[in-house]
């Protein structure tokens, strides 16, 4: 579903990503964490096209992201991604943010897209929300309702790019339960995130990245309890500290 | 003597209203091809193309560094020497709508590039197409950004017109130049000419600032 080739990037003269080589197969969920500043986000941006490769080839979907011709604007259709910061439309409500892309791009009737989008909400927890502005939600809220916005498109692949990072530790499990709720359901996804509750609960493989390159592949047990390098060990003795 | 001036003057209201008509025709005309043009260039130069965008910010500067009054001028008496023919009242609003869109495009570019990235990118996520992008996500939340300068250009504007009075146009302002030849007191024929811009102007210098402080409360709100 999503097949990474030696893939390279530069942001200048600094190196973000190294030699990447990684499959995801359709269903899989695919845990990526690794220190900040390790390129995992941009990693994972790439998938959609937000980044470009410099070098190596990315195959999305069977279309190959770097080639000029394919058309990014309906490969992206296809692929969800939630992003640290929500990024809701803020002059838009829950629901309006959700039935944007389905009635515009994808030219489902608006009475469709609408009970498309209240059903998705719902089962998102937020069935007493569909006309609140992102600045009346919680952080919680707005991720939730950046999930259903994703989903409302039908998408074959989603990516949530530190979807919890910007939450007040509260409001954490319910962005989690929903992305369970997702994994659950055998939707292809790739997650960068340091929870380790929800990788060692839905995905099949953690990758480790550091400095742009993945060091450690393996699954979530195995890279929890038995890290097989020094960097990985050091990396979890952090994040585990508390 | 005052009576009798005031008395005169009040015989040459007719002119005056046809002063008052000639400024509000030239100004709402070219202030509202302006804004079209303007918001089209504004989208244009915050686009993706550099070529488009250097050459749209070339002819902004170039407009924006010279006088009006040089510019209409050009654009009255040196086009008709190369072949075009203009009269004085299309020149005018050639000259007016031109200005009014290098205006409003700098105002536009600078509401497109204050929406946050992470906007651009949702919507970029989502599969919107360029149009869309624009239309649904970026300039809806651009106007926040763009309305209150942009009406307070238009006060501007409006008395940027009095200029055309030098090609022999009949607006505002030069009727006050015919009528004070015949009634010989300029400080109170020009009193009147400046009360009557300031009576059109004045409502949307108010527009502007209550825009200002309620888009500014709005905006407050939204966390981002």
């Amino acid at each position: 579903m999503i097949e990474f080739r030696g893939v390279n990037k530069w942001f200048g003269p600094l190196h973000v990503l190294k030699d990447i080589t990684l499959s995801v197969e359709p269903r899989e969920v695919v845990v990526v964490c690794g220190p900040s500043g390790s390129g995992k986000s941009t990693l994972i941006r790439c998938i959609n096209g937000l980044e470009t490769i410099k070098d190596g080839d990315l195959v999305v979907d069977g279309q190959h992201v770097s080639d000029r011709a394919t058309n990014m604007t309906q490969l992206r259709t296809e692929i969800g991604f939630v992003f640290q910061q929500f990024n809701l439309y803020p002059h838009k409500t829950a629901l309006e943010n959700v039935t944007l892309a389905p009635i515009h791009v994808r030219k489902i009737p608006r009475a469709e897209a609408k009970s498309a989008g209240r059903e998705l909400l719902a089962k998102v927890g937020l069935a007493d929300k569909f006309d609140a502005y992102p600045a009346e939600l919680s952080g919680g809220q707005q991720q939730r309702v950046a999930i259903a916005r994703s989903l409302c498109m039908r998408p074959k692949i989603m990516l949530f790019d530190e979807p919890t990072s910007a939450l007040d530790p509260e409001m954490i499990s319910e962005v989690l339960d929903v992305m369970v709720a997702v994994a659950e359901e055998s939707m292809t996804m790739m997650v960068v995130t340091h929870e380790m509750g929800f990788a060692r609960k839905v995905a099949k493989r953690v990758v480790f990245i550091d400095a742009g390159a993945i060091v450690e592949t393996g699954t979530p047990e195995e890279f929890f309890s038995h890290p097989r390098t020094e960097r990985s060990r050091a990396f979890l003795s952090k994040i585990l500290r508390h | 003597m005052i009576w009798q001036q005031l008395h005169s003057l009040i015989g040459s209201y007719p002119l005056a209203l046809r002063g008052l008509g000639m400024t509000a025709v030239l100004s709402l005309i070219s202030l509202a091809l302006g804004t079209l043009i303007g918001f089209a260039l504004g989208v244009l130069r915050a686009g993706d193309s550099r070529t488009l965008s250097g050459v749209i910010g070339a002819w902004v500067d170039l407009i924006r560094g010279t006088p009006f009054l040089v510019q209409i001028f050009l654009i009255f008496f040196i086009l008709p020497e190369l072949g075009v023919e203009l009269d004085a009242f299309t020149a005018g609003i050639i000259g007016l709508t031109n200005l009014a869109s290098c205006f409003i495009c700098e105002i536009v570019v600078a509401g497109i590039r204050a929406v946050p990235t992470g906007q651009v990118e949702a919507a970029l996520a989502s599969g919107l197409s360029r149009w869309q992008r624009m239309r649904q996500v970026v300039l809806p939340q651009a106007m926040r950004v763009v309305l209150p300068p942009l009406v307070g250009q238009y006060v501007l504007l409006i008395k940027d017109s009095s200029v055309v009075s030098a090609i022999g146009l009949t607006d505002l302002t030069r009727v006050g130049w015919l009528v004070v030849q015949r009634v010989p007191n300029g400080l109170l024929v020009f009193a009147l000419v400046g009360l009557a811009y300031f009576i059109v102007c004045y409502p949307l210098i108010l527009l502007a600032s209550r825009l200002e402080k309620r888009l500014g409360a709005a905006h407050a709100e939204v966390q981002l």
